[in-house]
């Protein structure tokens, strides 16, 4: 059962069109080119947290890219390269100048990221790009890359697919590009955009190179992205907060009481979206977003792409806060629902998909490591975490709207245990979530911080859902050994609750 | 009672390949005359031409008397369940494992040497027939079977091997079987290496007592005698393939033999008996404390019990257990039997179905004694291997349902997370409690009835138009009562699956036909080979 996104774009109709009329005219620059490329070599040091040592970073990385310079002494990369970022450097490809560069904007689920030279006269020469949004299938996109010269290397390649793919963090699906294009390898691919006639079209999200296809996240997107930012605070991609099934099957559709041949079968609202404020529920047949019909694959007609999945109709070009109409069958009869779109954060999850730029939260307690449960820390094993994570904590991740749909809480586990003298005997425990403590409710770290410090006639007892069930500390020890436990195992400090 | 449902650690040491030599319809090996004799048997033939060198016929080590008079070679055929097409009969499979003679004309080996078999024959040293054998009990949660050959005299020049007791750490044992490598009867030694609880791979869910020796076992030597001075001390089993671990090897101690033994004695195998709970060790210093327990060292801490478990309303999470029929259980969860430290469920796995178990426990810093009546508790057994049955399933338009198990899981090769936590989680989060049996529509055969029902694939079935369904059976009735319009809820936020009945009905013989399903369901857990075997005795 394929689960679909639970975020749902929106767009204004008349947002696309008035974009791309703004857009068309800039085509008469053509004649003269730019005297040096509108890239820039971005180098960035960073440190990634350590969620198994949750007080200690991982050691740095260094990565090479490029971006794409934009008006008003911007540079445009993917939030990829400058996650977890300590410092970030623009370097002139041709000069080799360099200056420091601050992070502006960064939406980690569109992977994008604004960066503005500490040296606003640092860009000062270079034209920059122009966006365009008009690609299609079948056009011929070139990737551009530098050499170690500062000379432009550009590839050319042809959109082969325009459809709604997952993004890095996996929150929803957007817009992407699918180029088939033979790439080659420079020092710094990281972040490469890709051009049409001279216009900023898409930016590398990932590049396979065996079967040589490239995924880029595309213009209309990076737009939404650059409108949100020219806003006093960015609200991000906007969020519905349902999920829905094809009604390909007829027999479901005629269970549904659909009369006509169209819509989605609605399987799932959350509890305090959008979705569910405008009272959309769980069988509803949504047939029309805004002005545009979904047929029973849940596509809509796109002027530009033809047909294309309806949460993308919502894409690039509805905010937070805009309201779409919804149309749709209930119980046969037909009915409008008024969504008001919300972006929903990472914080807003039970067990967020996605925690960067920011220390993990946990609690050592006598050598007990407690932390929240986040799809960051099962990130932590690798690629393959899904497999490779604790399974049972992959499966409350997963299914985190069914198990908790209260969703105002977050599960705390108890990660790993130190050997400690007041540990002895728990050494093996791992993964345990953690139900109460000092028979007190634990929905949070922050619950657990505060329950410890009330131990029972001495005693700090720890309930776990999984065996063994119960845990027990003496208090005073824990306090006790705590100075010890941080030198043996080089803990600066015993928490971090923010 | 802590099972673990780890897929594979050792494996099973029967020969379930084919040899060359045996599938090539040859004589008997016809080696010159005098060449190879069979041992003991021909020493009175002198050789035709006195030539040497007269190789040596394998003479048993004196120890052990003369072995080749017990041992027998057992081949077996066997039909494994298709679980993926269960209609279907299954794949035949055929092994050569080793049995060994024992008193009342029975012969032992391991239920994964005639597990499933449909036909077993039976050879012995210096005898050209090969005797048709039929299965008296297997016992396939301690991997132990009993059979018999019905050919009369076939015992009467056999030696019933007798039962020693549990050999001492690093004694020199003797291991007796059929393994690769050549025809005839192999011994290998090598001595007791260790003395501890073990998965019983053949199930895949049941820990006992097994003992590991450095003889050299392979597959082949299933079902064989590891002896001591002549007297069974084991029967080989299981070990680790060369490329895990290196001379590791495993034999079914005599406890659980003669446990094997005593509980045939009333004419049916009735497995073991569970306490049905998970236990920690008590090492924690605080934690004792905070129980309430003294400085010495005894005790466990009862993690949960399985409500459909003998212990179910007698022992509780958060229970103490001090002692168990007055062997003092110390904190490391080992008591001491005849001598010997083991695993205080060792005093649980001699007892029977039916007797009890005497308990002290420490509740609420309370002392207490509690009895519990022993029975087998039955979520196990979805976590382990199942052999002579047919699998379950029900077919309906279609559809594939069935109910997830070990077999059924394995045969899919599914990665399917909320199937995969069902199944591990069936005991520990009690599942069981409203889905005795966890239906999985496991496989859609395609008709034009159901195209459109792909992604239901691998949902577990939750209710049948707002009737929840618990078991297989009921979905079988609410199936044949089924109103004209069936909506089926699966488990989590998907659509319903709805089907036409009068649609399902009229496409029933077509798919039927199409797929050569011979029957469309299967409720009983019961036999296969069974019914075969009692008309085979009529």
């Amino acid at each position: 059962m394929r689960r679909h996104s639970f975020i749902a774009f929106s767009i204004v109709v008349i947002a696309v069109s008035t974009t791309l009329a703004k857009k068309e005219p800039a085509i008469p620059t053509t004649a003269s080119a730019p005297k040096e490329v509108a890239l820039v070599r971005v180098n960035v040091t960073g440190q990634g947290y350590d969620y198994f040592r949750p007080w200690q970073k991982k050691a740095p990385f260094s990565k090479r890219a490029l971006g794409a310079v934009l008006p008003k002494g911007r540079v445009l990369v993917t939030a990829d390269l400058v996650t977890n970022q300590n410092y970030v450097e623009l370097e002139r490809a041709e000069t080799g100048e360099k200056t420091a560069a601050n992070v502006r904007v960064i939406d980690y689920e569109a992977n994008l990221a604004l960066l503005e030279p500490a040296e606003k006269s640092f860009l000062d020469g270079i034209a920059p790009l122009e966006i365009t949004s008009d690609t299609v299938v079948g056009d011929r996109l070139a990737a551009w890359q530098l050499e170690p010269t500062g000379a432009l290397l550009a590839t050319e390649g042809l959109v082969t697919t325009i459809q709604m793919m997952p993004y890095p963090v996996d929150i929803g699906q957007f817009l992407t590009y699918r180029v088939s294009i033979p790439m080659q390898y420079r020092e710094n691919s990281y972040t490469v955009p890709l051009v049409k006639n001279n216009k900023l079209a898409g930016l590398l999200l990932r590049y396979d190179s065996r079967s040589q296809l490239l995924d880029a996240i595309p213009a209309p997107v990076i737009t939404h992205f650059l409108k949100d930012a020219d806003g006093q605070n960015y609200r991000g991609f906007p969020s519905a907060g349902f999920s829905f099934f094809p009604t390909r099957d007829p027999a479901l559709r005629e269970y549904a009481g659909d009369k006509g041949k169209r819509g989605v079968y609605i399987t799932n609202v959350e509890a305090g979206t959008p979705a569910n404020k405008a009272g959309l529920k769980v069988g509803d047949i949504v047939t029309a977003v805004g002005s545009h019909d979904i047929d029973e694959n849940g596509n809509y007609v796109d002027p530009l792409y033809g047909k294309i999945e309806f949460t993308n109709l919502l894409t690039a070009h509805a905010y937070s806060g805009d309201v779409i109409p919804f149309h749709l069958q209930r119980d046969g009869k037909p009915m409008q629902l008024n969504l008001t779109l919300e972006h929903r954060e990472a914080k807003d999850y039970v067990s967020p998909p996605y925690s960067l730029d920011q220390p993990p939260k946990y609690y050592v307690l006598g050598g007990l490591i407690f932390q929240e449960l986040s799809r960051q820390y099962l990130k932590e094993w690798g690629p393959n975490w899904q497999r490779e994570a604790p399974q049972r904590l992959v499966y409350m991740d997963h299914f985190q709207s069914e198990l908790f749909p209260e969703r105002n809480r977050r599960v705390v586990i108890l990660s790993q245990v130190l050997p400690a003298n007041s540990t002895i005997g728990y050494d093996d425990l791992a993964y345990l979530t953690v139900s109460k403590v000092n028979g007190k409710e634990i929905k949070s770290l922050d619950d657990l911080a505060e329950a410890v410090k009330q131990p029972v006639e001495g005693f700090i007892k720890i309930e776990t859902e999984e065996d063994p069930k119960q845990i027990e500390l003496d208090a005073s020890q824990v306090t006790a050994e705590a100075p010890s436990l941080q030198e043996n195992y080089g803990i600066s400090s015993l928490q971090r609750l923010q | 009672m802590k099972r673990i449902s780890i897929i594979g650690y050792a494996t099973l040491l029967l020969a379930s390949v084919v040899y060359a030599q045996e599938s090539t319809p040859a004589p008997p090996p016809a080696e010159p005359p005098g060449a190879l004799e069979h041992s003991g048997m021909s020493r009175s033939n002198p050789p035709s031409q006195a030539v040497v060198p007269v190789p040596v016929p394998i003479t048993p080590p004196k120890p052990n008397g003369p072995v080749q008079k017990s041992l027998v070679r057992i081949t077996a055929t066997a039909v494994d369940p298709d679980y993926k097409a269960p209609w279907n009969a299954g794949a035949l499979q055929r092994g050569v494992g080793a049995g060994f003679v024992i008193s009342g004309n029975r012969i032992m080996t391991n239920a994964h040497v005639v597990a499933n078999s449909r036909y077993i024959t039976v050879e012995r040293d210096g005898d050209p027939n090969k005797y048709p054998a039929q299965v008296l009990f297997i016992a396939n949660d301690c991997d132990l079977a009993l059979i018999t050959v019905p050919a009369k005299d076939f015992f009467k020049n056999m030696l019933p091997l007798k039962l020693g007791g549990i050999p001492t750490l690093e004694s020199t044992v003797s291991a007796y079987g059929y393994p690769i490598g050549g025809e005839r009867m192999s011994v290998t030694t090598g001595i007791v290496s260790r003395i501890d609880f073990q998965l019983y791979t053949h199930s895949s869910v049941d820990q006992h007592l097994a003992i590991q020796i450095s003889a050299q076992i392979n597959p082949g030597n299933s079902g064989g005698p590891v002896m001591q001075d002549g007297k069974v001390v084991g029967v080989a089993f299981q070990g680790y393939s060369g490329d895990v671990a290196q001379g590791v090897a495993y034999m079914i101690p005599t406890p659980v033999i003669n446990r094997f033994l005593k509980d045939i004695s009333n004419g049916q195998y009735d497995e073991y008996p569970d306490l049905a709970i998970t236990y920690a060790k008590l090492q924690n210093p605080a934690q004792r404390k905070y129980l309430g327990l003294k400085d010495d060292d005894r005790g466990v801490l009862v993690g949960s019990v399985v409500t459909a478990g003998p212990s179910d309303g007698i022992l509780k999470s958060g229970d103490v257990l001090l002692s168990i029929d007055g062997h003092p259980i110390a904190s490391d969860a080992n008591v001491e039997m005849d001598g010997e430290r083991s695993q205080f469920e060792e005093v649980v796995e001699r007892k029977f179905k039916g007797d009890s178990v005497k308990v002290d426990i420490l509740r609420d810093k309370q002392p207490m004694t509690v009895t519990i009546k022993l029975f087998k508790p039955w979520p196990y057994s979805i976590q382990g291997h199942s052999y002579d049955v047919r699998p379950r399933y029900v077919l309906y338009g279609g559809l594939l349902f069935q109910p997830l198990n070990l077999d059924m899981l394995e045969a899919y090769r599914t990665s399917d997370l909320r199937l995969r936590h069902y199944f591990e989680y069936f005991i520990l989060d009690q599942i069981y409690v409203d889905h005795p049996d966890v239906i999985v529509l496991s496989n859609i055969l395609p008709d034009p009835i159901n195209s459109y029902l792909t992604p239901y694939r691998g949902g577990i079935v939750d209710e049948v138009n707002g009737k929840k369904i618990r078991t297989l059976a009921e979905l079988s009735e609410a199936f044949a009562q089924a109103p004209e319009r069936l909506v089926i809820r699966m488990i989590g936020d998907g659509p319903p699956l709805v089907l036409d009945r009068n649609k399902v009905e009229a496409a029933r013989e077509r798919i039927k036909t199409r797929y050569n399903v011979l029957k469309e369901q299967n409720l009983e857990d019961k036999p296969a080979s069974r019914i075969a075997a009692a008309e085979d005795q009529r």
